[in-house]
């Protein structure tokens, strides 16, 4: 996952994720890619489109 | 999530995970209750940045014991003004009765102060430090903290889960925390100076296809300074939450001329509460158990509320030192109790506010013109929209 410099790092990714697999630190995402599915409800619910493949 | 031992070990009764207003309230009736608390959150500053409009009721505070400072009640509140996509407005202010009248809050200095209640009844604060991970040994839970570079977990025999939206300490933990996409509100708001509100002592909503599946808001702070931000369903639009309050912002009279000074951003659980909200060992308070009024997004008094109950509950359960889903269990009941029927009424009302057109909420708002209100609440609103619309009255008459 590519987290554009614009991320406001609110965690609502995190929130959405079905297999909780996105841990945001304070300024920094960090997402488990091994166990994504790519179901992309984290890309589409991002407020700031800051998400990208 | 990957455990890891660490060579470090601390070992405390209560462990609060996020001290935003329900954990820091939590940590503190838990140690005034006897307990040894330690309250961790994973940014460098307690309540900053803010992801809320900061509005709360005085009736709230007053059920809580908290007594208003001005240093972070900035704003007192007096009524309402909702308005329709044609700027057809209803107030409810004046000669009103007040139920729901309250302040705005400076969430940054409010939520330090609600941890330093927290400290001050005897809880350890540690900040800047993330839990990554969990794990249930015997009858109790080892979280894995990372602070400043140094790794160190902690033994805890009931693990108080505060982290949000995120919800990760509930997932970890097996119960259903974690939010569809459908129930999340996603917020985003501008404090802007030079509002030019018709009256700065009244909360603004406005309504319609300005924000799909929620609505926009404009909350005076003080002078010409407000919050204006919108939640809007991010699922019902390919247009994001930001690009909507721009747009709303530049057409909006109140705000065209107004000048940014923040920008927040976060999502809004508001699905209703979490099916279980404690286990074995854990309890979930806050945002992470979905205590947020399904309606207005409202979750300070509802998770503040919830998370006295859960420190007086985990108080108790260390003094009789069980700490079983049965025991823990009080507190279940107590927050349904308090919130479930509530919510679930809200649930049906944004279910329907949301399949509403926005000609079918102007002539709402036009009907409203005549009608006289005898207290300002999202209840009494509701009894009054089921007067006017057949419509609502089907839909929600038998529950108003």
């Amino acid at each position: 996952m590519i987290v554009r410099d614009w991320c406001m790092y609110c965690g609502e990714c995190a929130g959405v994720c079905p297999r909780n697999l996105i841990l945001l630190k304070e300024t920094e995402l960090v997402f488990d890619d091994s166990k994504c599915r790519e179901c992309n409800i984290c890309i589409e619910i991002c407020p700031v489109n800051a998400l990208e493949k | 999530m990957h455990w890891r031992n660490s060579d470090i070990m601390i070992e405390t009764d209560v462990l609060v995970i996020g001290a935003g207003p329900s954990g820091s309230i939590a940590a503190k009736y838990a140690a005034l209750g006897g307990a040894n608390v330690i309250l961790i959150d994973k940014k460098s500053e307690i309540g900053s940045p803010k992801r809320c409009a900061e509005g709360v009721s005085k009736e709230g505070l007053k059920f809580l014991g908290i007594e208003p400072q001005p240093i972070w009640a900035v704003k007192e509140i007096e009524g309402i003004r909702l308005v329709a996509p044609d700027g057809t407005d209803v107030w409810l202010n004046d000669e009103i009765k007040l139920p729901e009248a309250g302040y705005i809050l400076e969430r940054k200095v409010f939520d330090k102060h609600m941890a330093m209640d927290a400290g001050r009844a005897g809880a350890e604060i540690k900040i800047k430090t993330l839990a990554k991970s969990l794990k249930k040994e015997g009858d109790h839970y080892i979280v894995s903290c990372e602070s400043m570079g140094k790794e160190f977990d902690i033994k805890t025999k009931i693990l108080i889960g505060a982290d949000g939206p995120e919800s990760h300490i509930g997932r970890w933990a097996g119960l259903k925390t974690g939010t569809k996409p459908k129930d999340m509100e996603s917020g985003v708001q501008f404090e802007m100076c030079n509002v030019k509100m018709k009256n700065h002592s009244v909360l603004e909503f406005y309504f319609g296809s300005v924000a799909p599946g929620g609505y926009v808001w404009i909350f005076p702070k003080g002078e010409d300074i407000a919050n204006v931000g919108l939640g809007i369903i991010q699922t019902e639009t390919d247009k994001t939450a930001y690009e909507y309050l721009v747009d709303f912002v530049e057409s909006c009279p109140a705000t065209k001329d107004a000048k940014i000074v923040e920008l927040n951003v976060g999502g809004d659980p508001v699905g209703g509460l979490v099916k279980d909200l404690s286990s074995d060992n854990i309890l979930i308070v806050g945002d992470a158990a979905g205590q947020v009024h399904p309606l207005t997004g409202g979750g300070i008094i509802n998770g503040m509320t919830c998370g006295m109950f859960a420190g007086e509950v985990a108080a108790k359960s260390i003094k009789n030192g069980d700490y079983s889903q049965k025991q823990l269990s009080e507190y279940d009941k107590r927050c349904k109790y308090l919130l479930e029927d509530k919510m679930n009424k809200y649930l049906k009302v944004r279910d329907y506010l949301a399949s509403l057109s926005d000609d079918e909420l102007n002539s709402i708002a036009a009907t409203f013109q005549d009608v006289e209100f005898e207290e300002i609440s999202a209840v009494e609103l509701v009894k009054k929209l089921v007067k006017i619309s057949p419509k609502a009255l089907l839909k929600l008459g038998k529950l108003f």
